[in-house]
């Protein structure tokens, strides 16, 4: 098989699972419902002030469910008794991450189109004409965390306490691209142009080449057995 | 080898301490508090320092499989964040007598924190593996990553805070190069980098010792 | 503007105890890999003792003593 064949079979593989067993996805949604709740009580009802968070907020619900969705990359292998299957796969394990992070991906953006519309729906926000820069900078930093988380849920998957060490080791590294995604929200939702936002949206392509590419350079040496 | 190597540290250690309390000048708008500075940059510089090597050896070990790299690596990592934990509290004791305050988010303290989180979340992961094959190999991808990101963790960093707030706060006043405190401040550099060699030549060894001792 | 030296005491000194804490525990840890590897190596010099020793006559029982092989057993 060729190389973008044998990581698209790991990607279908993975919506398939999730699609028939829906494990992760039901949950996530559950979870970011929840969210929903928690930041509706510790925020207060003013509505003046709760705008002046929402970017910051939105973002720490995407990356919360990014963590409990990115954490499982590898569990799901284990719990299956797949794992063994993955690393006898014949060929250049990158393969095998480009896979994992086109499922990632396609999971994350899912649960994120869900959380902003909750937003949307509960906390009132006008997206009108930011919606297609916010849909640039939603997917770019998306990969960047995914990018990171999945090589990190790799690395972690057979440590001790991995379920502490993943969120420990994804969100410090992830800093550049939380404030990234943060800042660019805000300005985008004031009502600015996506050109306003440049350096950040810059940034942001900056880290997901670094991240993408030193993943799949590194990724061989993750998996040796 | 490594005796001689503690010997002069401790030298050029005594060195610094008589530059930055006999020789360096008192500071005129700071007064003397300023004299911490001479214990401050050069920790920060000396763990910036420790993080590159730690990046080159992670490169060494991925590259030639050879456990004295990962020995290096580990060692830098170890020295680097106890330097950089140090500067910072040193940097916020000398922060609040003359700001008024501990801590500020300002850009390049933002940038040390992250740093210094991120190389503890590098110590984590080599506390939670038992095999050190494994640990080393897993700690190298982590070191080249977190390399990588510190030029990230910099413009972001800097373009978050400079976007409102200048960054003419962060200058220590009277720090602009005059000789009386440039000469203590490079001794004391030259010191910290010896410490540093020091430390990380008596840990690699020590590593080096207990994987004998189990095998 | 005032000195602040408490503040400039408490900064050398924070450091100065720091480093000096991981100097020796470098120390100890060292002694104590060296202690360990002295252990081991007299241990693998010592002759292995495999099965169980004979017992010396003097030691035996006197119904082991008037005990000849292939005897009945009283």
């Amino acid at each position: 098989m060729s190389y973008a064949r044998r990581a698209l079979a790991v990607a279908w593989k993975d919506l398939a699972v999730e699609r028939r067993s829906k494990e992760t996805l039901n949950a996530l949604v559950f979870f970011s419902l929840l969210l929903l709740f928690v930041f509706q009580f510790t925020l207060g009802g003013d509505r003046e002030r709760l705008a002046a968070v929402l970017p910051g907020v939105l973002w720490l619900g995407f990356v919360l469910s990014a963590l409990l969705a990115l954490g499982r990359t590898f569990l799901v292998e284990r719990e299956h008794d797949c794992w063994e299957g993955l690393l006898l796969a014949p060929g250049d394990k990158s393969a095998i991450y480009l896979g994992k992070l086109a499922g990632n991906l396609a999971l994350m953006l899912v649960v994120e189109a869900l959380v902003l519309g909750l937003f949307v729906v509960f906390f009132d926000i006008d997206l009108g004409r930011a919606l297609p820069g916010l849909l640039v900078v939603v997917l770019l930093g998306t990969l960047g965390l995914a990018a990171v988380g999945t090589l990190f849920a790799a690395m972690t998957a057979n440590v001790r306490a991995r379920e502490l060490l993943f969120p420990v080791l994804l969100l410090p590294v992830q800093i550049p691209v939380l404030l990234a995604t943060v800042k660019a929200t805000e300005a985008l939702l004031l009502g600015e142009p996506l050109g306003a936002v440049g350096h950040w949206v810059k940034l942001l392509l900056a880290a997901d080449v670094v991240y993408v590419v030193v993943s799949l350079l590194t990724f061989d040496v993750v998996l040796e057995a | 080898m490594v005796k001689t190597l503690g010997w002069l540290t401790a030298a050029a250690l005594a060195a610094g301490l008589v530059m930055a309390f006999g020789v360096a000048p008192r500071e005129v708008t700071q007064g003397n508090v300023q004299r911490i500075m001479y214990v401050h940059v050069p920790l920060i510089l000396a763990s910036y320092v420790a993080f590159v090597v730690l990046a080159v050896a992670s490169l060494v070990y991925l590259v030639r499989r050879d456990p004295a790299a990962d020995g290096v690596a580990h060692a830098s990592g170890e020295v680097g964040v106890m330097f950089v934990g140090l500067g910072i509290a040193t940097g916020s004791i000398w922060g609040k007598p003359t700001w008024g305050t501990w801590w500020t988010w300002d850009a390049r303290l933002t940038s040390v924190a992250i740093l210094f989180v991120m190389y503890l979340g590098y110590l984590l992961l080599r506390g939670t593996i038992d095999d050190p094959e494994r640990a080393a190999r897993y700690c190298a991808v982590l070191g080249i990553v977190a390399a990588l990101d510190i030029p990230l963790v910099h413009f972001s960093v800097y373009w978050w805070r400079t976007l409102h707030q200048p960054p003419s706060l962060m200058k220590p006043g009277g720090f602009t190069g005059s000789s009386s405190i440039l000469w203590p401040l490079l001794v004391n550099l030259l010191a910290f980098i010896l410490l540093y060699v020091y430390f990380v030549a008596r840990r690699a060894r020590l590593l080096r010792a207990q994987a004998e001792a189990i095998a | 503007m005032p000195d602040h030296w408490s503040f400039v005491a408490a900064a050398y000194g924070l450091t100065a105890a720091v480093l000096l804490i991981y100097w020796r525990r470098l120390a100890t840890k060292e002694r104590e890999v060296e202690a360990s590897k002295r252990l081991n190596a007299e241990r693998s010099r010592e002759p292995s003792i495999t099965g169980h020793p004979r017992s010396e006559p003097a030691s035996r029982t006197p119904l082991q003593q008037n005990q000849r092989p292939g005897a009945p057993l009283p």
